[in-house]
Protein backbone atom coordinates (compact mmCIF):
# COMPACT_ATOMS: atom_id res chain seq x y z
CA UNK A 1 0.00 0.00 0.00
CA UNK A 2 2.70 2.69 0.55
CA UNK A 3 5.01 0.87 -1.84
CA UNK A 4 1.88 1.78 -4.19
CA UNK A 5 1.74 5.36 -2.55
CA UNK A 6 5.12 6.59 -3.02
CA UNK A 7 4.98 5.42 -6.84
CA UNK A 8 1.91 7.43 -7.49
CA UNK A 9 3.66 10.18 -5.82
CA UNK A 10 6.96 9.76 -7.75
CA UNK A 11 4.60 9.67 -11.07
CA UNK A 12 3.18 12.59 -10.84
CA UNK A 13 6.22 14.56 -9.38
CA UNK A 14 7.74 13.51 -13.03
CA UNK A 15 4.80 14.63 -14.44
CA UNK A 16 4.96 17.27 -12.85
CA UNK A 17 8.15 18.11 -13.76
CA UNK A 18 7.76 17.49 -17.64
CA UNK A 19 5.27 19.72 -17.40
CA UNK A 20 7.38 22.42 -15.99
CA UNK A 21 10.46 21.69 -18.83
CA UNK A 22 7.82 21.28 -21.81
CA UNK A 23 6.37 24.52 -20.80
CA UNK A 24 10.16 26.26 -20.54
CA UNK A 25 10.97 24.95 -23.94
CA UNK A 26 7.78 26.00 -24.85
CA UNK A 27 8.40 29.70 -23.87
CA UNK A 28 11.98 29.52 -25.16
CA UNK A 29 10.36 29.35 -28.55
CA UNK A 30 8.23 31.84 -28.29
CA UNK A 31 10.83 34.38 -27.94
CA UNK A 32 12.02 33.46 -31.59
CA UNK A 33 10.93 36.64 -33.96
CA UNK A 34 9.48 35.43 -36.74
CA UNK A 35 11.13 37.19 -40.49
CA UNK A 36 9.28 40.33 -41.03
CA UNK A 37 7.90 38.91 -44.54
CA UNK A 38 6.85 35.68 -43.52
CA UNK A 39 5.33 38.00 -40.63
CA UNK A 40 3.72 39.92 -43.37
CA UNK A 41 2.31 36.96 -45.60
CA UNK A 42 0.61 35.70 -42.14
CA UNK A 43 -0.95 38.71 -41.77
CA UNK A 44 -2.76 39.06 -45.36
CA UNK A 45 -3.60 35.13 -44.56
CA UNK A 46 -5.24 36.47 -41.86
CA UNK A 47 -7.42 39.44 -43.43
CA UNK A 48 -8.15 36.80 -46.62
CA UNK A 49 -9.45 34.60 -43.67
CA UNK A 50 -11.20 37.34 -41.94
CA UNK A 51 -12.82 38.90 -45.16
CA UNK A 52 -13.88 35.01 -46.24
CA UNK A 53 -15.81 34.87 -43.00
CA UNK A 54 -17.16 37.84 -43.25
CA UNK A 55 -18.61 36.86 -46.50
CA UNK A 56 -20.12 34.00 -45.43
CA UNK A 57 -22.14 36.04 -42.85
CA UNK A 58 -23.21 38.35 -45.26
CA UNK A 59 -24.73 35.65 -47.59
CA UNK A 60 -25.92 33.45 -44.78
CA UNK A 61 -27.72 36.81 -43.19
CA UNK A 62 -29.17 37.17 -47.06
CA UNK A 63 -30.78 33.71 -47.18
CA UNK A 64 -31.93 34.22 -43.83
CA UNK A 65 -33.95 37.46 -44.72
CA UNK A 66 -35.17 35.20 -47.92
CA UNK A 67 -36.75 33.53 -45.40
CA UNK A 68 -37.63 35.77 -43.20
CA UNK A 69 -39.80 36.94 -45.88
CA UNK A 70 -42.20 34.27 -45.03
CA UNK A 71 -45.86 33.96 -46.32
CA UNK A 72 -45.23 36.79 -48.82
CA UNK A 73 -42.59 34.88 -50.15
CA UNK A 74 -44.74 32.08 -50.15
CA UNK A 75 -47.24 33.41 -51.96
CA UNK A 76 -44.98 35.17 -54.62
CA UNK A 77 -43.57 31.44 -55.28
CA UNK A 78 -47.06 30.19 -56.05
CA UNK A 79 -48.21 32.70 -58.15
CA UNK A 80 -44.88 31.92 -60.40
CA UNK A 81 -45.73 28.30 -60.30
CA UNK A 82 -49.52 29.08 -61.47
CA UNK A 83 -47.98 31.40 -63.95
CA UNK A 84 -46.01 29.01 -65.21
CA UNK A 85 -48.30 26.67 -65.65
CA UNK A 86 -51.00 28.65 -67.55
CA UNK A 87 -49.52 28.48 -70.95
CA UNK A 88 -49.74 24.61 -71.14
CA UNK A 89 -53.62 24.96 -69.77
CA UNK A 90 -54.31 27.41 -72.90
CA UNK A 91 -52.66 24.68 -75.41
CA UNK A 92 -54.80 21.80 -74.16
CA UNK A 93 -57.89 23.57 -74.22
CA UNK A 94 -57.24 25.17 -77.43
CA UNK A 95 -56.31 21.23 -78.76
CA UNK A 96 -59.58 20.09 -77.56
CA UNK A 97 -61.52 23.00 -79.12
CA UNK A 98 -59.96 22.03 -82.59
CA UNK A 99 -60.58 18.31 -81.86
CA UNK A 100 -64.59 19.42 -81.44
CA UNK A 101 -64.55 21.48 -84.01
CA UNK A 102 -63.63 19.15 -86.39
CA UNK A 103 -65.70 16.52 -85.40
CA UNK A 104 -68.68 18.87 -85.49
CA UNK A 105 -67.61 19.45 -89.15
CA UNK A 106 -67.12 15.93 -90.32
CA UNK A 107 -70.83 14.87 -88.81
CA UNK A 108 -71.86 17.69 -90.80
CA UNK A 109 -70.73 16.53 -93.59
CA UNK A 110 -71.84 13.19 -93.09
CA UNK A 111 -75.38 14.72 -92.28
CA UNK A 112 -75.64 16.85 -95.50
CA UNK A 113 -74.77 13.34 -97.74
CA UNK A 114 -77.47 11.57 -96.16
CA UNK A 115 -79.75 14.02 -96.71
CA UNK A 116 -79.05 14.29 -100.46
CA UNK A 117 -79.26 10.33 -100.89
CA UNK A 118 -82.78 10.52 -98.92
CA UNK A 119 -83.73 13.49 -100.86
CA UNK A 120 -82.60 11.50 -104.03
CA UNK A 121 -85.74 9.71 -106.46
CA UNK A 122 -83.35 6.82 -106.63
CA UNK A 123 -83.90 4.16 -103.45
CA UNK A 124 -80.74 3.82 -101.38
CA UNK A 125 -80.43 0.15 -101.82
CA UNK A 126 -80.26 0.81 -105.60
CA UNK A 127 -76.85 2.39 -104.75
CA UNK A 128 -75.82 -1.43 -103.28
CA UNK A 129 -76.62 -2.61 -106.34
CA UNK A 130 -73.48 -4.59 -108.08
CA UNK A 131 -75.59 -3.88 -111.79
CA UNK A 132 -74.75 0.19 -110.14
CA UNK A 133 -71.33 -0.74 -109.37
CA UNK A 134 -70.73 -2.42 -112.97
CA UNK A 135 -72.07 0.74 -114.44
CA UNK A 136 -69.71 2.94 -112.16
CA UNK A 137 -66.65 1.04 -113.75
CA UNK A 138 -67.19 1.32 -116.94
CA UNK A 139 -68.74 4.93 -116.72
CA UNK A 140 -65.43 5.62 -115.05
CA UNK A 141 -62.83 5.90 -118.08
CA UNK B 1 -20.90 33.02 -32.48
CA UNK B 2 -17.49 34.85 -32.74
CA UNK B 3 -17.17 38.32 -34.14
CA UNK B 4 -14.84 39.59 -37.13
CA UNK B 5 -12.64 41.43 -34.24
CA UNK B 6 -12.72 38.04 -32.30
CA UNK B 7 -11.54 35.70 -35.16
CA UNK B 8 -8.90 38.48 -36.60
CA UNK B 9 -7.55 38.45 -32.51
CA UNK B 10 -7.45 34.59 -32.25
CA UNK B 11 -5.87 34.16 -35.96
CA UNK B 12 -3.38 36.94 -34.63
CA UNK B 13 -2.48 34.65 -31.64
CA UNK B 14 -1.86 31.96 -32.88
CA UNK B 15 -0.74 32.37 -36.35
CA UNK B 16 3.21 32.64 -35.50
CA UNK B 17 2.79 29.31 -33.84
CA UNK B 18 0.58 27.57 -36.03
CA UNK B 19 3.45 28.45 -38.95
CA UNK B 20 5.91 27.33 -37.09
CA UNK B 21 4.59 24.00 -36.11
CA UNK B 22 3.58 23.62 -39.71
CA UNK B 23 7.44 24.65 -40.79
CA UNK B 24 8.42 21.61 -38.14
CA UNK B 25 6.25 19.35 -39.79
CA UNK B 26 6.80 20.33 -43.23
CA UNK B 27 10.09 21.81 -43.77
CA UNK B 28 9.57 23.98 -46.33
CA UNK B 29 8.23 27.35 -45.08
CA UNK B 30 6.46 28.49 -48.31
CA UNK B 31 4.42 25.22 -48.09
CA UNK B 32 4.00 25.89 -44.26
CA UNK B 33 2.73 29.53 -45.20
CA UNK B 34 0.34 28.04 -47.59
CA UNK B 35 -1.14 25.28 -45.11
CA UNK B 36 -1.76 28.08 -42.58
CA UNK B 37 -3.70 30.16 -44.77
CA UNK B 38 -5.55 27.13 -46.21
CA UNK B 39 -6.32 26.95 -42.20
CA UNK B 40 -7.14 30.14 -41.44
CA UNK B 41 -9.57 30.06 -44.49
CA UNK B 42 -11.04 26.91 -43.79
CA UNK B 43 -11.76 27.92 -40.25
CA UNK B 44 -13.08 31.26 -41.22
CA UNK B 45 -15.25 29.54 -44.35
CA UNK B 46 -16.82 26.86 -42.41
CA UNK B 47 -16.36 27.18 -38.56
CA UNK B 48 -16.77 31.30 -38.24
CA UNK B 49 -20.08 30.75 -36.85
CA UNK B 50 -18.40 28.67 -33.91
CA UNK B 51 -18.58 30.71 -30.35
CA UNK B 52 -14.73 31.87 -29.64
CA UNK B 53 -13.95 29.70 -26.88
CA UNK B 54 -14.79 27.14 -29.63
CA UNK B 55 -11.98 28.22 -32.71
CA UNK B 56 -8.72 26.80 -30.82
CA UNK B 57 -9.48 23.10 -30.99
CA UNK B 58 -11.30 23.28 -33.76
CA UNK B 59 -7.79 25.20 -35.44
CA UNK B 60 -5.49 22.77 -34.50
CA UNK B 61 -7.89 20.43 -35.84
CA UNK B 62 -8.18 21.99 -39.21
CA UNK B 63 -4.60 22.42 -39.43
CA UNK B 64 -3.36 19.32 -38.74
CA UNK B 65 -5.81 17.54 -41.63
CA UNK B 66 -4.31 20.87 -43.65
CA UNK B 67 -0.82 19.34 -43.29
CA UNK B 68 -2.02 16.13 -43.67
CA UNK B 69 -3.45 17.21 -46.84
CA UNK B 70 -0.25 18.71 -47.82
CA UNK B 71 1.60 15.53 -47.02
CA UNK B 72 -1.00 13.41 -49.00
CA UNK B 73 -0.53 15.87 -51.96
CA UNK B 74 3.07 15.63 -52.22
CA UNK B 75 3.16 11.93 -51.78
CA UNK B 76 5.90 12.35 -49.06
CA UNK B 77 5.95 8.90 -47.40
CA UNK B 78 8.72 9.75 -45.07
CA UNK B 79 6.13 11.24 -42.94
CA UNK B 80 4.03 7.92 -42.78
CA UNK B 81 7.40 6.30 -42.07
CA UNK B 82 8.28 8.75 -39.26
CA UNK B 83 4.50 8.27 -37.66
CA UNK B 84 5.49 4.43 -37.86
CA UNK B 85 9.05 4.34 -36.18
CA UNK B 86 7.60 6.99 -33.60
CA UNK B 87 4.71 4.55 -32.23
CA UNK B 88 7.96 1.59 -32.05
CA UNK B 89 9.86 3.66 -30.44
CA UNK B 90 11.20 2.72 -26.99
CA UNK B 91 11.84 4.51 -23.47
CA UNK B 92 15.24 4.20 -22.81
CA UNK B 93 15.63 7.96 -21.57
CA UNK B 94 13.07 7.45 -18.56
CA UNK B 95 15.88 7.47 -16.21
CA UNK B 96 17.18 10.88 -17.32
CA UNK B 97 17.34 13.80 -14.36
CA UNK B 98 14.94 16.44 -15.62
CA UNK B 99 15.52 18.76 -12.18
CA UNK B 100 18.95 18.64 -13.05
CA UNK B 101 18.10 20.10 -16.78
CA UNK B 102 15.22 22.61 -14.90
CA UNK B 103 17.88 23.57 -12.80
CA UNK B 104 19.76 24.96 -15.39
CA UNK B 105 16.98 26.79 -17.08
CA UNK B 106 15.37 28.44 -14.08
CA UNK B 107 19.32 28.93 -12.55
CA UNK B 108 19.50 31.84 -15.72
CA UNK B 109 16.49 33.77 -14.91
CA UNK B 110 17.44 37.48 -14.59
CA UNK B 111 19.15 40.80 -16.33
CA UNK B 112 21.54 39.42 -19.38
CA UNK B 113 24.39 41.31 -21.09
CA UNK B 114 24.85 42.02 -25.09
CA UNK B 115 26.71 38.95 -24.80
CA UNK B 116 24.20 36.89 -23.37
CA UNK B 117 21.70 37.55 -25.67
CA UNK B 118 23.87 36.13 -28.58
CA UNK B 119 24.25 33.22 -26.54
CA UNK B 120 20.60 33.35 -25.81
CA UNK B 121 19.61 33.37 -29.45
CA UNK B 122 21.83 30.78 -30.24
CA UNK B 123 20.15 28.72 -27.49
CA UNK B 124 17.03 29.18 -28.85
CA UNK B 125 18.37 28.38 -32.07
CA UNK B 126 19.66 25.14 -31.05
CA UNK B 127 16.25 24.58 -29.02
CA UNK B 128 14.18 24.67 -32.20
CA UNK B 129 16.79 22.18 -34.02
CA UNK B 130 15.91 19.88 -31.49
CA UNK B 131 12.46 20.22 -31.65
CA UNK B 132 12.72 19.73 -35.26
CA UNK B 133 14.41 16.66 -34.92
CA UNK B 134 11.49 14.88 -32.89
CA UNK B 135 9.26 12.11 -34.19
CA UNK B 136 6.10 14.13 -35.60
CA UNK B 137 3.69 12.94 -33.26
CA UNK B 138 6.13 13.20 -30.51
CA UNK B 139 6.76 16.52 -31.60
CA UNK B 140 2.53 17.60 -32.09
CA UNK B 141 2.09 16.28 -28.70
CA UNK B 142 4.53 18.12 -27.08
CA UNK B 143 3.62 21.34 -28.89
CA UNK B 144 0.55 21.15 -28.79
CA UNK B 145 0.25 20.37 -25.22
CA UNK B 146 2.87 22.73 -24.07
CA UNK B 147 2.81 25.48 -26.61
CA UNK B 148 -0.90 25.39 -27.51
CA UNK B 149 -2.03 24.86 -23.63
CA UNK B 150 -4.09 22.29 -24.06
CA UNK B 151 -4.98 19.19 -21.74
CA UNK B 152 -4.43 16.31 -22.76
CA UNK B 153 -7.65 15.28 -23.64
CA UNK B 154 -7.67 18.02 -26.19
CA UNK B 155 -4.61 17.33 -27.76
CA UNK B 156 -5.89 13.72 -28.00
CA UNK B 157 -8.98 14.96 -29.93
CA UNK B 158 -6.17 17.19 -32.63
CA UNK B 159 -4.59 14.18 -32.77
CA UNK B 160 -6.88 11.42 -33.35
CA UNK B 161 -5.41 9.39 -30.97
CA UNK B 162 -5.70 8.00 -27.42
CA UNK B 163 -5.35 9.98 -24.26
CA UNK B 164 -2.55 7.48 -23.06
CA UNK B 165 -0.75 7.91 -26.29
CA UNK B 166 -0.75 11.79 -25.81
CA UNK B 167 0.59 11.43 -22.56
CA UNK B 168 3.40 8.64 -24.04
CA UNK B 169 4.58 11.14 -27.05
CA UNK B 170 4.65 14.15 -24.70
CA UNK B 171 6.77 12.39 -21.94
CA UNK B 172 9.49 10.69 -24.29
CA UNK B 173 9.41 14.52 -26.31
CA UNK B 174 10.50 15.96 -22.79
CA UNK B 175 12.99 13.04 -22.25
CA UNK B 176 14.69 13.73 -25.43
CA UNK B 177 14.69 17.20 -25.55
CA UNK B 178 16.37 17.59 -22.52
CA UNK B 179 18.55 14.92 -23.30
CA UNK B 180 19.72 16.49 -25.88
CA UNK B 181 20.36 19.58 -24.76
CA UNK B 182 22.19 18.99 -21.44
CA UNK B 183 24.01 16.90 -24.34
CA UNK B 184 25.09 20.18 -26.33
CA UNK B 185 25.88 21.47 -22.73
CA UNK B 186 22.67 23.99 -22.90
CA UNK B 187 21.34 26.16 -20.54
CA UNK B 188 18.72 28.78 -21.06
Amino acid sequence: MIRAEQQSSASSSLQSLETRFGRRVSAALSEQPLAHDIEQRLRISRELAVARAAAVARVSRGSGVVQAGGDSAVLGSWWLRAASVLPLLVLAAGLLLVEWVERDERIRAAADIDIVLLADELPPKAYADPGFAEYLKRAEP
Amino acid sequence: MATEQELSNFLRGVEKRAFKRTVYAVRDEDAALDIVQDAMVRLAERYGDRPAEELPLVFQRILSNATMDWFRRQKVRNAVLSNLSDIEASAEDGEFDLLESLETLESTEGTESAADAVSRTQVLQAIEAEIAELPARQREAFLLRYWEEFDVAETAEVMGCSEGSVKTHCSRAVHALAKALKSKGITL
